[in-house]
């Protein structure tokens, strides 16, 4: 699929999707303005608003497209690449893209939610967000993920409570484990407490 | 505890402490420090003789220094593993023990710390927390007067294993105490001190106060509280059982507490919130329910494992509410009160909840890691044409450049982790990472700054801290100036000077250059690298007399929000200080400065096509804002 796009490359055919958010964004900018805005940047072929571009409704719109217009690069016009970015780079995959050629502007976190009170500068910047992520998914090549081994061994580090847990959870499914305690004996705080509520059992 | 110790798959290593962290997801090389005991533990049996010999008694840190324990000692009995420890501050090195453990030879005081190395998948960090010491809180008397005790030294007062055998007594005369209080709240919900709840000390004072009633019924049990918190599972069921037996609850937060100096007993002075009137009474104990506080060595376990930590203190999670257990790297996991305040039921599910994040990566053979790491063009290289360089091998943090003078550097992709310092440090633009290519960034510059960019704010982010404190802005809704349009690249060792320049030079009202706090930093040393070049470019545009605030630095954390839409509008309110004819003549005046500096730019691969294509972005934009 990467060869394949990299012959077309030449030919941008961009998508770009405006979440509403519900109001989160649609309550302080019209998504359809930056729609409209987006629409005549150059390699833009698709612009259009979703209620919800991370619901099944959204995604399923996404990959719809990509086949329905060519779509070659996807913008994704909603919230915070910390929150979605794996979602919509998983669903450009499923329609056959390659994950890195999707790229989201910021227009929640970074906007609408910052900017509430100022609908006609977050409009501004959301403008702009959008822009600037198509120029960006303009110039983006198509990435492979790099596979790297794995140890099979886990290090919980402290032998309180929580740690003893997280031990015995993986030890029982046939992972070794290092539990580390820097006092000389495990247990933490919970070993020096009398009975513990609600139950009233005792600690150790 | 001790299922920890029959389970053979852990290894249980006490009295030892992790040093060093390197590596990355499924490849973590951990160097750990395993103090020397001075006791063999192939050889202790755990019998005790050398306790019962050795003539030094310190107090012991497990009974809350209730209580002495040897300088040959295990904290308790119930010790796992049970093994003991000489505390060689102690010792006077009489050799009583290494006679009594005789033929055993156990005891050897020549062990030293021993280093150790593990290769390790996926790490669990579960370091729990600390209590806050009520010391400073003078209005308590904690430490002045001997019948005020904390919550935990309670504990030990009132267990059965404890110092006194769980008979509860008071410090000054050793009587059972008649009339007891507990205070919640102490150092939580304080501005002074912490301003946060410490979710489980409702229910452990009430748990405290159940237990003396029940032990003995005749003890007036008293509880201030400003509010009962009982949220979970069985928890207001408990409340409603302790009200039932007898014991008191009282709404105000005790203002003072005074001592009579003869009996010392104490005096309560607080407001009674249901009576409305300010009452005093009169306790012969009185135990403090303390904060939870992150551990004293939580910023240095926070650097060697490269976690970054909230506000409080306490570790932060990769998200808090969707990806709670996962710390930002990947590969590490939170579990317990480490990431913040939590009682045992809410610590042990996250325990497993941790393991099973955990186990997705032990039990994958392979892991797939972000292909987003640097390349060299070997034709830019000079390296390749015989000239001695290798910036880029001193810039990396990882070791991941190959340089030998007269070839091209080589990237080690295993090693890269993308960071970007080598592509911004290259003084031949002979290095590019993929997806943050110098190509795709500037045309990023160009779009966002394409109309009236003297009022725009562009602001420079890493990916793991300053992004995400912007997204917290946004989150809490901490409102700064719309003219801020921001770029994110993964370190503030990628911001390429040139970035900087391109921005002046297409006349940014103000540039903001931002990323982790040193000790946050994700790439080791990356902040640092983008700390120096900053620390540069600020003496330069100083030289070229711009105007203060027109470029700032700011290390802005993931947890600092409010500080990245405070650092924004005060950028704003320099604009706004001053006359727009001085500012587009200021930028007038550096444009040729900052175009003198990019004038090798367009010889970078793929730069000058980006940029072609990039102005039709920007003439369609600009016809389009120019049309409204």
């Amino acid at each position: 699929m990467s060869d394949e796009l990299n012959k077309k490359e030449e030919e941008l055919r961009i998508g770009v999707y405006v979440c509403h958010c519900g109001s989160n964004i649609a309550g302080v900018i019209p998504p359809k303005e930056v729609v409209n805005f987006a629409a005549e940047l150059p390699g833009v072929v698709r612009a259009t608003d979703t209620l919800y571009a991370c619901a099944d409704s959204g995604q399923r719109l996404i990959k719809e497209d990509i086949k329905k217009y060519n779509l070659n690069r996807v913008v994704v016009s909603a919230c915070s690449v910390r929150m979605h970015e794996p979602t919509f780079r998983g669903a450009v995959a499923e329609a056959g893209m390659n994950p890195f050629l999707m790229e989201m502007a910021n227009i929640r976190e970074q906007c609408t939610w910052a900017h509430g009170h100022d609908r006609e500068g977050a409009l501004a910047k959301a403008k702009d967000l959008t822009a600037s992520a198509v120029a960006k998914v303009s110039f983006l090549q198509p990435l492979d993920m790099i596979n790297v081994p794995v140890s099979k061994k886990a290090m919980v580090v402290g032998g309180g409570v929580a740690g003893i847990s997280a031990a015995l959870d993986l030890a029982e499914q046939n992972i070794p484990v290092v539990l580390v305690e820097k006092e000389p004996t495990i247990g933490g705080v919970m070993a020096q407490l009398n009975k513990t509520f609600p139950t009233m059992d005792c600690s150790i | 505890m001790v299922d920890a110790a029959r389970q053979p798959l852990i290894e249980v290593k006490a009295y030892t402490e992790v040093e060093k962290v390197e590596g990355f997801v499924g490849n973590f090389k951990v160097t750990l420090r395993e103090k020397a005991k001075y006791v063999r533990a192939d050889r202790c049996n755990g019998c005790g003789a050398c306790a019962k010999v050795c003539p030094i008694e310190v107090p012991n840190y497990f009974e809350m220094n209730l209580a002495p324990r040897k300088a040959a000692y295990i904290p308790m009995s119930q010790s796992v593993p049970l093994i003991y420890n000489i505390d060689m501050d102690a010792c006077i090195h009489c050799y009583k023990c290494v006679e009594a453990c005789g033929p055993l030879e156990a005891i050897d005081f020549s062990m030293q710390d021993k280093i150790v190395e593990e290769e390790i998948g996926a790490i669990v960090v579960a370091t729990g927390f600390s209590h806050f010491d009520p010391t400073p809180m003078e209005e308590y008397g904690y430490n002045r007067y001997p019948n005020v005790i904390t919550a935990m030294e309670m504990e030990r007062l009132n267990n059965s294993a404890g110092p006194t055998a769980g008979s509860l007594i008071r410090p000054s005369d050793g009587k059972k105490p008649q009339k007891l209080a507990f205070i919640n709240c102490v150092g939580s919900r304080d501005k002074r001190f912490v301003e946060s709840c410490s979710n489980f000390c409702c229910m452990y004072s009430i748990k405290n106060a159940v237990l003396v009633k029940q032990m003995y019924p005749n003890i007036d049990v008293t509880i201030y509280y400003m509010d009962i918190r009982t949220p979970s599972k069985g928890y207001e069921e408990f409340y409603n059982r302790a009200r039932a037996m007898g014991i008191h609850f009282i709404q105000g937060r005790p203002a003072m507490i005074t001592e009579d100096s003869e009996t010392h007993n104490l005096f309560i002075h607080t407001e009674d919130i249901a009576l409305g009137k300010v009452v005093e009474h009169e306790y012969d104990m009185v135990m403090l329910n303390q904060a939870a506080v992150p551990q004293p060595d939580q910023n240095h376990m926070s650097s060697v494992l490269n976690v970054a930590q909230s506000p409080g203190g306490w570790f932060m999670e990769y998200h808090p509410k969707l990806r709670p257990m996962d710390s930002p790297t990947d590969g590490i996991f939170f579990a317990g009160a480490c990431q913040g305040p939590k009682d045992i039921p809410a610590s042990v599910a996250q325990g497993s909840a941790a393991a099973a994040r955990a186990s997705r990566v032990l039990h994958s053979k392979t892991w797939q890691i972000e292909p987003t790491i640097a390349n060299v063009w070997p034709d830019r290289c000079v390296s390749a044409q015989g000239r001695a360089c290798g910036i880029c091998e001193r810039s990396c943090p990882y070791g991941a450049i190959d340089y030998t003078q007269g070839k091209a550097a080589e990237v080690i992709t295993a090693k890269c982790h993308g960071c970007g310092a080598c592509v911004a440090e290259c003084p031949h633009d002979a290095i590019t990472q993929l997806h943050y290519t110098d190509a795709q960034i500037l045309s990023q510059i160009r779009t966002l700054l394409a109309d009236k960019p003297e009022k725009k704010i562009l602001a420079l982010r890493c990916h793991w801290c300053s992004y995400g404190g912007a997204d917290l802005a946004g989150t809490s809704h901490f409102e700064y100036t719309s003219n801020e349009r921001g770029i994110k690249v993964m370190c503030s060792a990628r911001m390429d000077a040139d970035f900087i320049y391109e921005a002046y030079r297409l006349g940014a009202g103000a540039v903001l250059y931002s990323g982790c706090h040193q000790q946050d930093c994700h790439y080791i040393t990356g902040q640092v690298i983008g700390a120096k070049r900053a620390k540069r470019l600020e003496t330069i545009f100083e030289r070229m007399n711009m105007t203060p605030g027109r470029f700032r630095v700011e290390w802005i954390s993931a947890a600092e929000g409010d500080k990245y839409a405070r650092v924004l509008n005060e950028m704003q309110a320099t604009l706004d200080a001053m006359p727009e004819a001085d500012l587009l003549a200021e930028i007038e005046r550096l444009r040729p400065e900052m175009a003198k500096r990019l004038s090798r730019l367009p010889n970078i691969p793929g730069v000058q096509r980006a940029l072609d294509h990039t102005q039709v972005v920007v003439n369609t934009i600009l016809s389009r804002e120019g049309a409204q």
